[in-house]
This record gives structure tokens, C-alpha cells and sequence, in this order.
């Protein structure tokens, strides 16, 4: 069976927060899926609810098919990630480590074997304690390894790295999918999952706002705009005006032209004798298109800060 | 890609015994108990005397502990086999356990071995024995037949109410009883005590009292009874604190003139005063040397419920869940961790006050013969130092229960304290009535499994008044309490 995280209909409520709303959604092995969503947004609550560790109002949420709470060895079949700081500040790191490993009856060599790969081994006999967030991070990944499992879920996972972390964090998260596993990746940043994440969980106010490969998305969100560069703004955007498009000016040289094909654009550019230096097919960032899904679903929404 | 892996009971006790053993804080606090333990109850059998042995009010019995006898003994010798029977008619209910019925004794010397059926005003027909053996015979008060036969080293009893059914009561072993010992009739009636309890202070009244009984078919039988020989009257005596104590003006009047015999027409009058069987004081050396562990109940309380709190704390449960989602069996490998560690060391503590407290007990006046030396080979002794490391663990079963329902180390910390130590104090201000009930339906009550002596009203500490084994008896229940609600507030709370 191939391994899967499946969430049908949940629902959860904390007094009088609906935390997940009727949140319905499955988690395909071999690729990065990003699960996003501003703070608050319910996360983290959905990644408890996966684990058993909160239980749902409505709904279920299985892992390869069961409830995680049914699960007598859960971590070679789930790793978790959930907060880096949820460890004993006096226990020496690999201390942390061999509990986890012996209440599921792995080795001691798993330990050491994790250790090293989040590159830990070096700092193993010292109290986590005097751990920073980004060595947390990589004990808590460890954690997450020890049992070599199928399915992994990382919440924040690049909260408190160093660039060198976030680069690691990356190639490790993209080479455990190729080994098909099942990689469930949090992050309230866009930004973060930009270059990792295959598929892409969006989430806001307790409810999936999109559920969609990262490509269709970004394409959905660039339209049919081309961005053009031209030393004579006016004249440009007058004759494409002209023509039917609408035209918005990014800066004195650059404008997105939205509503005609990039050749009609420069053929008609081309006619009026009007030089371009540039033409090419609009690609939105990712951010932004996340910008346009979330702008509803923002939690806490501060009021735009415009420049005078 | 998956590991091998193991799913069980044990695993989860290796795991939650790494997570014990590799937080330093605790494990010094596991140390600190056991030094704190035994350093408290040192100087606490350092600083504890008594003055017993020099104002003795007992005396030595056959198996070398201190014992009362006293009483009024109407006697003649008989050799070699033979038995005295005789019918008791009337008997003043001057107290319940009040004795009036016949006795076999090496001598009339205070202290030696004996044998005797009596017969009470509020606990039927008793057979007793050298201070140690009391067998309850049949209910119900005089007139009474009762019967004594010797048969070389053994002694039985038998009583009557008609003088033609005999039922027999008993047969004590009497090794060590001379071939020639003092038979006859008997009166005892022990000193009255009355013990009052008001704030903080128990003081113990005693008064001797007197007692009258009639006596009338009085024979003596034997191989070689003479059968018409002299019958001598002798008040058995012992000593009594205030003989010794200077400046007591009245002792000399106690009991003295008012007991004696009289005998007409083969009616015998007997009347007593005095007490026989075990007279140990109350004061028990075994508590003394374990006083300490008072301290070590504080510290693993603490560590109890800190074992689970830190878990709450920084959301390390979830880790913990996550890891092991079957979360009553999480709960119970760490009573049992937490429990067993405590057994241990508790062991430990209490083996080695008793061990190093016990000669300075005895430099403080706790000696033979008032107290004799306590043997850990001896079932109480024996009891009180493994009992009080098993209240060790049960009080750290229950503040790890507590940890788990109020999930608040402070909290936790003060309500564990106040059910264990609170009580103890609060009973020394009550009165009897209340000071045992508060020891009977509070934790504080496992205090009595540090006595290797009889429970006794007569002491300050309320918790010495009851059973040792219900005293630990509703440890044990608060600490199944807690864990039941604790394991099913983990099932049902969100993690």
C-alpha cells in the first residue's frame, strides 16, 4: 500500500473558535506538498488532529489508511516534527533521541545514525537546553527520522535556521520525497516552500482555499499578461490602450499589458515605431498569487501601510 | 525504509526510565532524598531520649521484653502433673479486662512464667500465657467452672458453666516451667487510663483500680497433691514509675491495703489490683529512626509530580504521544518507573537510618530491657523499614497522578503536601475522635507503617493509633485514585 495522509470532513473547535472547518483533503507519496496558510489559520491544530493528539469534533484523519491512535509502533510509520522547544531542557540530545527510540523498540544505532544526518553528532552528549532554535530544529527532524518512516510532517520546519540550515532543509525534504515517501511540509511564508514544494495546501480561517499543484497556480495567478520594457512608456501604453488591452505601469520603463498576445504587442509596437528592449510572458511569484488566495482569510489583518 | 521495530510494555518502561535517569536536576534530587532522609533521622534519633529504664514501670518477662504483673495470687505448690479447677461465683466488673480464674506459675516472683484461664466481665473465658498467648475461650461472665491441667511441659484449659460439660479453651506450650510450680486463684484488675488529647498536648492519666471475685469447688489435684495443704495469699508486685520519682507523696497508698483473701466455709474472696500481659511503652525506637523519611516524602513528592509536569510543560507530551499514542500505558510505565525507583531508594534511606539511627536511640535511654534492641529479622521491625519505602512509592505514584490531572507543578506540589504532611499536624489539635478519622481518610495515615509496635492513643502523632496496614492501606487507595482519573483525563483531554 502505498503510503498516504487522508483528511475527510475534520472539524475542530476550541470554545468558541472553529479552529478546522470541515477541512477535506489526501497527501500523495513521492512529492513535497507545502501546507500554508497565514497564523492561525489552523495548521498546526490539522497536523495534531493527523497524530491523535487533539481529537477531532468531525471528521477523521487517517494515516496510511488508520487512525493514527491505532497505531502500535507509530514511528516508523509517521515522523513528526510538531515544535522544536517541545523537549527537556536538562536531557542531552541524544538522551531526547534514545527515549524516542526505545519506546517504539529501535536501536540505539538509529540514534546515532539520525544524529548524524541532521549533523548533530558532534553536539549529541550536550543538554538541549543550550540547544539555539535551529539545532532544536535539526534534533526535532531527528526525532522525525528515527524510524526511518514513510510519511513525514514538518511544521515550520525552517523556523530558526541559518541559510545553510534552510538550503540542508530543503535538498533534505526534495530527497526524501524522491524516495516516495510522504512529505507534509507547514509554513505561514509562501516564500519558503517556493523552490521545495510540488503540491501546494492552502489554508485560511480553518478552511482549504486551494488545493493545487504548485505550477497551476503560478500559472493561474501570471493570466495572459506580458510584462514589456520601453524607454517611451506613454506612447506604449497609449497605442496598446488603443488596442483594446489594459496596460499598468510597474515603473518609468516597465508595463504589464493584460488582454493581447505578446506577438500582436510587438508587431503593433514594431509598426508605431516604438523601441522595446524587452518583451516576455508575466510569471508571478508565488507570494503573490498566495497574497490574492489569503486576502480574505487573513486572521489578523492589519491595515496596509501606504507610502506618502 | 522501515526499521524494525518493537512494540511493548517493557519498551515503554526503558523509555520512560531514560527519560528519569537523564535529567541531572532530578537525579540529584533522587540522591537528596535518600541523604536528606537519612541526615533528618539521625539527628532526630540523636536528639531523642527516655528515662525508662531508670524509672522502670514493668518488668522483665520470660522472653527478656518488658511486661506488667501484678495481681493478688492464692497459692500452693503442686509437683509434676496435676491440675486446680474451681468455680468462679461473682466477680466485680471493676474493668472490662478485669481477671478473676486460676494460674499455674513458676513462683510468685513478678516476671515468671504462667499460665492462667480466667474468666471477664466484658470479654468472656481468656487463656494466657507467659505475656505472649491470649486465646479467647466462650462469651458470657461468671459463675464459671474453669480447670487447668498441667502434663509435663504443657498446659491446657478448659471451663464450664455447669461444672459437668468442660469445653476446652486451649493448651499453651510451658517449656521452662520448673516441676514444682504455684497453683491457685487469681485476681487482676488493670489500671485505668484515661488519655486526653487538646491542642497539640496528650496527656495520659493512669489510675490503678481494685477488683473482687468469689470463688468456691476449689480443688487441687495431683500425683502427689497432699490434698490438705496450707493455701498462702501473696500480692504479686512490680514497680511502678512513681516509686522511683522523689516527691510523689502518694504513691505508697496505690492498691496496698485494699487487696488480700479470705477464705469460709470453702468460699474464697479474692480481691486484686495490677495488670498481666506485654507492657512496652508506646514510644516506638523503629518510628524514631525513620523519623526522616518525613523529608524524602517531601522531596519525591516533588519529583513525582515534576516527572509529569515537565511534561505539560513545553508541550513535550506531544512528543511523548507521538511517540507512544496508547497514553494510560504511558501513564502506567511511569507509576511503575517512578514507583519502583522510589521503592529503592526509600529502601535504602530507611535500611540506613535504622542501621545508623538504632545506636544512637540506644545512647538516648532506648535500651533493653524497657526497649528491647529491634532485629530487622523481626516481622514489625521488618514491616515498618520496607512498609515505610512502599509509602515512599505510593506517595510518588500519587503526586505523579496529581501531576497528570492538574498538569500545574505548584499546584500540584502544594495539594500533594497538603493531603500527606498537613494532616499529621492538624490531628495533633484535634481531638481523638477527629485526629483518627483524619488518619483513617488521608494519606497522612500511612505515617503508621513506621511503627513496629502496636497502635496506642497514648502518643502525640495521631497517625500511631491506627493499623499500620490501613495507614498505607489509603495511601495505596488515593494513589489508585489519582492515576484512574489521571489516565482517564489523559485519554480524554487534547493533548
Amino acid at each position: 500500500m502505498q503510503p498516504s495522509i487522508e483528511v475527510r470532513g475534520l472539524r475542530k473547535r476550541y470554545g468558541r473558535t472553529v479552529a478546522v472547518d470541515r477541512l477535506t483533503f489526501a497527501v500523495k507519496p513521492g512529492e513535497v506538498t507545502g501546507f500554508v496558510g497565514p497564523n492561525g489559520a489552523g495548521k498546526s491544530t490539522t497536523m495534531r488532529l493527523i497524530l491523535g493528539l487533539d481529537t477531532p469534533d468531525e471528521g477523521d484523519a487517517l494515516v496510511d489508511g488508520v487512525a493514527y491512535r491505532s497505531l502500535r509502533t507509530p514511528l516508523v510509520r509517521v515522523g513528526a516534527l510538531l515544535d522544536a522547544a517541545a523537549l527537556h531542557p536538562g536531557r542531552r540530545a541524544r538522551d531526547h533521541l534514545l527515549w524516542m527510540a526505545h519506546s517504539n523498540g529501535l536501536s540505539r544505532r538509529r540514534v546515532d545514525e539520525v544524529l548524524e544526518q541532521v549533523g548533530l553528532a558532534s553536539v549529541a552528549k550536550r543538554r538541549a537546553g543550550g540547544f539555539s532554535l535551529g539545532m532544536r530544529q535539526r534534533l526535532g527532524i531527528a526525532g522525525a527520522l528515527l524510524g526511518d518512516p514513510p510519511v513525514l510532517m514538518f511544521d515550520e520546519p525552517v523556523n530558526g535556521l541559518d541559510p545553510e540550515g534552510i538550503v540542508w532543509i530543503r535538498g533534505l525534504l526534495r530527497s526524501l520525497a524522491t524516495e516516495g515517501r510522504v512529505i507534509f511540509v507547514s509554513s505561514h511564508l509562501m516564500s519558503e516552500l517556493e523552490d521545495t514544494a510540488d503540491h501546494l495546501l492552502v489554508l485560511g480561517r480553518g478552511r482549504l482555499i486551494a488545493d493545487t499543484s504548485v505550477e497551476k497556480l503560478r500559472t493561474a495567478a501570471s493570466g495572459d499578461r506580458v510584462d514589456v520594457r520601453t524607454s517611451r512608456r506613454t506612447d506604449a501604453m497609449t497605442l496598446l490602450a488603443n488596442a483594446g488591452a489594459t496596460v499598468a505601469a510597474i515603473d518609468h520603463e516597465l508595463l504589464t499589458v493584460n488582454g493581447l498576445s505578446g506577438e500582436r504587442i510587438a508587431g503593433l509596437l514594431t509598426g508605431a515605431g516604438v523601441p522595446f528592449s524587452e518583451l516576455r510572458q508575466h510569471r508571478a511569484s508565488l507570494e503573490e498569487a498566495y497574497m490574492e488566495l489569503t486576502r480574505d482569510a487573513v486572521e489578523f489583518n492589519v491595515p496596509t501601510v501606504r507610502d506618502a | 525504509m522501515m526499521s524494525a521495530a518493537r512494540d511493548g510494555f517493557g519498551q515503554l518502561l526503558l523509555a520512560e526510565w531514560t527519560k528519569l535517569r537523564s535529567v541531572r536536576r532530578w537525579v540529584l534530587a533522587l540522591a537528596a532524598l535518600v541523604v536528606l532522609s537519612v541526615g533528618f533521622s539521625l539527628f532526630a534519633s540523636a536528639g531523642s531520649g527516655t528515662d525508662s529504664n531508670k524509672h522502670p514501670d514493668f518488668v522483665v518477662g520470660p522472653n527478656g521484653r518488658p511486661v506488667a504483673d501484678e495481681f493478688q495470687f492464692v497459692h500452693q505448690p503442686l509437683t509434676g502433673d496435676g491440675s486446680v479447677v474451681a468455680r468462679v461465683v461473682s466477680q466485680q466488673n471493676s474493668h472490662a479486662w478485669a481477671g478473676a480464674g486460676v494460674m499455674i506459675k513458676d513462683g510468685t516472683r513478678s516476671g515468671s512464667r504462667y499460665a492462667a484461664l480466667m474468666v471477664t466481665p466484658k470479654h468472656g473465658v481468656r487463656l494466657s500465657a507467659n505475656y505472649e498467648v491470649s486465646r479467647a475461650g466462650r462469651a458470657g461472665g461468671v459463675p464459671r467452672w474453669l480447670r487447668l491441667t498441667r502434663t509435663g511441659n504443657s498446659v491446657t484449659g478448659y471451663e464450664s458453666t455447669d461444672g459437668a460439660t468442660w469445653h476446652k479453651v486451649g493448651t499453651v506450650d510451658m517449656r521452662g516451667l520448673p516441676p514444682t510450680a504455684e497453683v491457685g486463684l487469681f485476681v487482676s484488675s488493670p489500671p485505668k487510663v484515661v488519655v486526653t488529647r487538646s491542642a497539640g498536648t496528650t496527656s495520659v492519666a493512669e489510675g490503678p483500680t481494685t477488683g473482687t471475685a468469689t470463688f468456691d469447688s476449689v480443688r487441687v489435684d495431683g500425683a502427689q497433691a497432699t490434698g490438705s495443704a496450707v493455701w498462702q495469699s501473696d500480692r504479686v508486685t512490680q514497680p511502678h514509675a512513681q516509686d522511683t520519682l522523689e516527691g510523689v507523696p502518694d504513691f505508697k497508698r496505690r492498691g496496698g491495703p485494699s487487696t488480700g483473701s479470705t477464705e469460709a466455709n470453702g468460699v474464697f474472696t479474692v480481691t486484686g489490683s495490677g495488670e498481666i500481659g506485654p507492657r512496652e511503652s508506646p514510644d516506638d525506637p523503629v518510628q524514631a529512626a525513620l523519623f526522616g523519611i518525613l523529608i524524602g516524602l517531601m522531596v519525591i513528592a516533588a519529583m513525582g509530580v515534576l516527572y509529569m509536569t515537565s511534561e505539560f510543560k513545553r508541550g513535550m507530551i506531544r512528543t511523548t504521544f507521538v511517540a507512544s499514542p496508547r497514553r494510560g500505558r504511558v501513564l502506567a510505565a511511569k507509576a511503575v518507573v517512578l514507583g519502583t525507583t522510589a521503592f529503592v531508594l526509600g529502601l535504602v534511606a530507611t535500611v540506613v537510618s535504622f542501621r545508623l539511627g538504632l545506636p544512637l536511640l540506644r545512647d538516648g535511654g532506648f535500651a533493653p530491657p524497657a526497649y528491647p534492641t529491634p532485629k530487622l529479622t523481626e516481622w514489625p521491625v521488618l514491616r515498618a523499614v520496607v512498609g515505610t519505602a512502599a509509602f515512599v512509592a505510593l506517595i510518588a505514584v500519587f503526586a505523579l497522578g496529581v501531576g497528570a490531572i492538574l498538569r500545574h507543578s505548584a499546584g500540584a506540589i502544594t495539594a500533594v503536601l497538603a493531603l500527606v504532611i498537613l494532616p499529621a499536624f492538624v490531628a495533633i489539635a484535634l481531638p481523638t475522635t477527629g485526629a483518627l478519622w483524619l488518619m483513617r481518610l488521608t494519606p497522612a495515615g500511612g505515617f503508621a507503617i513506621q511503627r513496629a509496635k502496636p497502635p496506642s492513643n497514648m502518643l502525640a502523632e495521631a497517625w500511631s493509633a491506627i493499623d499500620p496496614w490501613a495507614g498505607l492501606g489509603v495511601v495505596f487507595a488515593y494513589a489508585v485514585v489519582a492515576l484512574a482519573l489521571a489516565a482517564w483525563l489523559l485519554r480524554r483531554r487534547d493533548a
